[in-house]
């Protein structure tokens, strides 16, 4: 561009010759010839390019788009400079953020899970540009999978201080002295980070919101009156995120560090370590039931489909058939009469999948059928559907799992 | 003789909005019942005239101690005066109310008041030599066991212990003695909600299931989802196999969505992750 620009707002502010009441321009003074300063700076949009221009080991060009820090926060750590030479994106790294939320994992070991993830972006969108993101437990040498969910810092957790509420707390009150967090996000779930919310919240005489299931930098929403109304309020100095709080975070991903905490006192001793107890599948209420096998009008041996539930490890159910000919008790009838499955698999043996049936497994993720008609609503809604006889499958199927059990290393 | 409290709130139906029992402090109080050997007594912090309280004592409980707080007064201070005041060595309570804020932090505020030990989401209980072993409910069916708990205890009991059983006794509903016992009330000071709206169904996190994800469309695409494999790449059919084939293709699939992880055929040391046998 070889002729000056004009600056509209710059030529009306010279010409603005009284503000109040209202704004007064002077359009008769004369005009000055020298063209008006720019009042605001032009971006040069082709020099931008050309400073995020890279020369590739492969000798094309590419340009480098990920948001890069501002000089002030970046430290040249060894990891960041070996990434930096890798031609990896560069990932935030903030120095020194005004505050921190601190998340707590329920199980502060391995990788981050769906919920990990969920969690750590919610404490992102709370923590906004301006403050960090501190993970209490480390993630066996997965820095990076917690930096790309948006964590800043990694604060190293022997699992085994999980086992026990009294030892947890131990280790949450060593993370917050050393971070003094605005903002402590954990699970909802009641028996793990529910339950360390609350009696988080209750030590620390601070206020808690549980049974979150919104959250924004400003606002939370939480399920409340049993479970039929939704509150809304500020976000609490301490958080309990249901699943659906959760949100994944997607933006550029921010470089986790290792922060060492001094260890402190030592929790108390390990005392009523809780002990798993052997699943009855018997006695799991159908609704809870992660891994259900049903039987429909196709399953002639009922003595032959219990064996095979026991074998699988799995919860017995039935349709309405089955359960209406007093081959199973009414309540493990799958279906609109009967129980709706929030299960992750559904394995069908001899149910073709009436609508009334369907109705009951809306929720179930995997779905397996075995059934004799290729047409069949079960066989159309399933992952892995096997046309054939339930009764020559069933039989086969026990054997297998039993060989597998007994080849299994353990 | 052991001494049991149960802290038995007032609830709301949750269609018609009308008060009710609560069915979490129900539970409960049908926990604290089925104990040997054990004095039950039910604790109300509200209003003692309300009917609905009788429900409670239908269910078996001979009396009912109703602590006179009014609406918009901490229920806390005079509860924890209250438990003080009886020593008891068990607290149930319901995991949270079912009107009001439902937090439920009022367990673990009483709790800290007494010095007691807590133990959530417990379904059933023994009380051994002056400790306590308390089965915990998981997700999913799943129990643990927590051994050697120490008296005094308060337990909070969850949706999956078993719901009282029977019905209401109508008699002794109405023989049954509530005790009105008035106490000192401060108001509650904590901020309430700053809006509130009627619940609904939110998306899981990541996409949630495929009927959470069909649940704004059309009567089409909800019906679709409760019917067909759609958008998870189709459905593997195998159509006459024999049973053998099919019966390990069933159990590759199922160890490959990650349930029922019974090892492979070919018995490879895979270092898959130890699964407890059920």
């Amino acid at each position: 561009v070889t002729r000056p620009r004009r600056d509209p707002r710059a030529e009306r502010s010279a010409l603005l010759v009284a503000n109040a009441p209202r704004p007064r321009l002077d359009r008769k003074a004369p005009a000055s010839s020298q063209p008006v300063p720019a009042a605001r700076t032009r971006r040069d949009l082709r020099a931008e390019r050309d400073a995020r221009r890279r020369e590739a080991p492969s000798g094309r060009f590419r340009y480098e788009w990920a948001r890069s820090t501002p000089a002030a926060a970046t430290s040249p750590t060894p990891d960041r400079l070996n990434r930096l030479s890798r031609n990896e994106p560069e990932r935030v790294f903030l120095a020194a953020p005004e505050f921190w939320v601190l998340v707590v994992r329920d199980t502060p070991s391995g990788p981050p899970s769906s919920a990990d993830r969920g969690l750590i972006g919610a404490a992102r969108r709370l923590a906004g540009a301006r403050g960090g993101v501190a993970v209490l437990g480390t993630g066996g040498g997965a820095a990076d999978l917690f930096g790309d969910a948006g964590a800043d810092r990694l604060l190293p957790c022997d699992p085994a201080e999980f086992a026990t509420p009294a030892r947890a707390m131990a280790a949450v009150k060593r993370a917050a002295d050393a971070l003094h967090p605005r903002h402590v996000l954990f699970g909802d779930d009641p028996v793990a980070g529910g339950d360390l919310a609350r009696r988080w919240a209750v030590r620390q005489r601070l206020p808690v919101a549980t049974a979150v299931v919104e959250l924004k930098e400003a606002a939370i929403a939480r399920r409340a009156e049993g479970g039929t109304a939704e509150h809304a309020m500020a976000p609490a100095a301490i958080l309990a995120l249901r699943p659906e709080a959760g949100v994944a975070f997607a933006g550029p991903p921010h470089e986790a560090t290792l922060l060492e905490l001094d260890p402190g006192e030592p929790g108390p001793a390990a005392s009523s370590v809780p002990v798993p107890l052997p699943l009855d599948p018997d006695a799991v209420p159908l609704g809870e039931a992660e891994f259900v096998v049903a039987a429909g009008n196709g399953v002639a041996d009922f003595a032959a489909f219990h064996e095979l539930a026991r074998a699988l490890g799995a919860v017995k159910a039935g349709s309405r058939v089955v359960c209406d000919a007093g081959h199973l008790p009414r309540d493990r009838q799958v279906g609109a009469s009967g129980t709706v499955l929030r299960a992750r698999c559904y394995l069908a043996l001899g149910i073709a999948g009436a609508p009334q049936h369907l109705q009951g497994i809306p929720e179930v993720e995997h779905v397996v059928a075995v059934n004799t008609d290729l047409h069949a609503a079960m066989v159309k809604r399933a992952g892995l559907a096997v046309v054939a006889d339930a009764r020559a499958v069933m039989p086969a199927l026990i054997q297998a799992a039993r060989s597998r059990r007994r080849t299994r290393p353990c | 003789v052991l001494t049991v409290v149960v802290l038995l709130s007032l609830g709301r139906h949750p269609a018609s909005g009308r008060a009710r029992r609560s069915s979490l402090d129900a539970r409960a109080l049908a926990l604290a019942l089925t104990l040997p050997d054990a004095s039950v007594v039910g604790v109300h912090a509200g209003e003692p005239d309300e009917p609905a309280l009788r429900d409670y004592l239908g269910q078996g409980l001979g009396a009912l101690r109703a602590l006179k707080v009014p609406a918009g007064h901490d229920p806390v201070p005079p509860l924890a005066a209250e438990l003080l005041a009886l020593r008891p060595d068990l607290v149930f309570a319901g995991a949270t109310a079912e009107a009001g804020e439902g937090s439920g932090l009022v367990p673990y505020l009483l709790a800290d008041a007494l010095g007691a030990e807590l133990v959530p989401s417990a379904v059933n209980l023994t009380v051994r030599h002056g400790t306590c072993e308390v089965v915990q409910a998981l997700a999913g069916g799943r129990r643990r066991l927590v051994p050697e708990v120490p008296l005094p205890l308060v337990a909070t009991v969850p949706a999956a212990a078993p719901a009282p059983a029977g019905t209401v006794a109508f008699a002794r509903a109405r023989r049954g003695v509530i005790h009105a016992v008035a106490c000192e009330n401060e108001p509650d000071r904590r901020p309430g909600p700053t809006a509130r709206r009627p619940a609904r169904r939110r998306p899981a996190a990541g996409g949630g299931t495929r009927a959470a994800r069909a649940a704004g469309g059309s009567a089409l695409d909800r019906l679709r989802a409760a019917t067909e494999t759609a958008g998870e790449g189709g459905g593997r059919l195998l159509v006459g196999p024999a049973p053998e084939a099919a019966a390990e293709a069933i159990l590759d699939h199922l160890a490959a969505i990650g349930v029922a992880d019974l090892g492979s055929s070919t018995a490879a040391a895979d270092g898959a992750p130890e699964k407890q046998e059920g």
